[in-house]
């Protein structure tokens, strides 16, 4: 037999492919979950900074700069094994990954947020304050509904960028599209076969979220 | 009753507004002309604090309102505002721009909002437009249904920052006829406009300001056939 030939052996994996798909219910899991939190967080740190009291606008500027300046796998890792050690707490994996992923997200959808409010008219505004409508609602009803739309491309982005940086979860033991292909490859001796497989999955899985957005821009474009 | 003292407005070291007195009666219909750059807007939107002044006091029903622990949301409330821009929310039909400020303002119950606006857009010519998106209208459409909203509030006085200045010519009329319907039915109404003739045949009175200054605050009629300033002259003799 030839040994210089390199060859693909995704016969023998084939059983475990099964228990790799398993994997994508998790990856979505921990993406939406954190994508809905980090849309609520962010909106709110979005919504300090362009507030009115300065001491909401520079926390919210120091949290920003803190997690968009550190490794998300940082603080991860910070998240898992530094909360049972300040607090007692035994934090799940599970915890531990939506609470990071919704921190970090946060941080990021907060500055598409402030742009999309100050890209909206100011005269919506100002049409607003004339009917005496109280600022929250002006915020909740009249402005946010109008960044949001034209941000939506960009929260596209960040929940694409999310799906993937979901794969640390895999390094602190979470049971992810990525971790149960190492698994596999692990008890096979096959490395290139399993993570084929784990990145084709990613690859699909974002596709259809572009194609999905897509079609929403559109619908949103013609409503 | 809204009454003016010594308002000044500066933006950075730019003097916009240098000190105007004034007084606007109830139900009366005040035209605020004068040349580009003079502060007529800047005064307009200093009645309901949009611009808040640096100096000097706005009064609204004897109450000074740019003074602290004032709730301005109430009073901005009671002044309806009619912009040159529109300013729609372009993310709801014609029907909820309108009845969205008496819904959660006034918190009229829904099916009385939906009545009032409707007879709202009724009166300003736009009964087959309740379900249509704003952006989806014209000009003038826009402007009426703009002052429907303003209506909705049931206010006391309504402020007009050049109503008809965006708008393309053939529809500047269809406003300017909602507008004189609505004056002298009890609401007061004050309009910064450029249309003259339109301010000659419907306001009561007219200030004249020019520079920041009031220059001239005469009626209607001593205005456009005896002005009595020499700035007021020039600027007749320009735009008649």
């Amino acid at each position: 037999m030839d040994h210089s030939v390199i060859l693909l052996d995704f016969e023998r994996i084939w059983p475990s492919v099964p228990y790799i798909l398993q994997g994508v219910q998790v990856t979505l899991a921990y993406t939406a979950v954190s994508l809905c939190l980090g849309l609520l967080w962010g909106t709110f740190l979005g919504l300090c900074k362009v507030g009115r009291l300065s001491a909401l606008r520079w926390g919210a500027s120091f949290y920003i700069s803190l997690f968009r300046g550190t490794p998300l796998l940082l603080q991860l890792m910070l998240i898992y094994h530094a909360t049972p050690q300040l607090t007692g707490y035994t934090i799940s994996i599970w915890e531990a990954g939506i609470l990071t992923f919704t921190l970090n997200s946060g941080a990021y959808i907060a500055e598409h947020i402030r742009g999309g409010i100050l890209a909206v008219d100011k005269g919506q505004m100002e049409a607003a304050l004339s009917l005496g409508i109280p600022y929250p609602w002006i915020m909740k009803d009249i402005i946010l509904p109008q960044a949001i739309r034209t941000i939506l491309p960009s929260l596209v982005n960040e929940s694409i960028d999310l799906l993937k940086e979901s794969a640390l979860i895999s390094v602190i033991g979470g049971a992810d599209i990525l971790r149960r292909a190492n698994i596999v490859a692990s008890e096979k001796y096959l490395y290139f076969e399993p993570l084929i497989i784990a990145g084709a999955l990613y690859y699909v899985l974002v596709m259809i979220l572009t194609f999905a957005a897509h079609l929403l821009e559109k619908r949103l474009k013609t409503s | 009753m809204i009454r003016l003292e010594h308002l000044h407005k500066s933006f950075d070291s730019h003097d916009v507004l240098k000190g105007i007195s004034g007084t606007i009666r109830h139900g009366e219909v005040l035209a605020i002309i004068g040349p580009s750059g003079s502060g007529k807007s800047t005064l307009l939107r200093s009645i309901n604090l949009l611009e808040f002044p640096t100096k000097g006091k706005v009064y609204i029903e004897g109450l000074c309102i740019n003074e602290k622990g004032v709730d301005i949301g109430k009073i901005r409330a009671k002044i309806g505002m009619v912009f040159q821009q529109f300013n729609l929310f372009p993310h709801m039909t014609t029907l909820e721009n309108v009845i969205y400020a008496p819904l959660k303002v006034k918190k009229m119950s829904r099916k009385d909002a939906e009545a009032l606006g409707k007879t709202l857009l009724d009166k300003v010519g736009l009964k087959d437009k309740f379900k249509t998106y704003t952006p989806h209208l014209s000009g003038g459409q826009k402007q009426r249904a703009a002052i429907a909203r303003a209506l909705a509030m049931e206010p006391e006085a309504i402020l007009f920052d050049e109503p008809t200045s965006a708008l393309d010519p053939e529809m500047v009329k269809e406003v300017l006829n909602v507008m004189k319907s609505l004056a002298h039915t009890g609401i007061t109404m004050v309009i910064v406009t450029h249309e003259m003739g339109f301010a000659r045949e419907v306001a009561d009175r007219i200030w004249f300001l020019d520079e920041g200054h009031l220059v001239e605050d005469s009626s209607s009629q001593d205005f456009f056939t005896s002005p009595r300033t020499k700035r007021a002259k020039e600027f007749l003799e320009k735009v008649l």
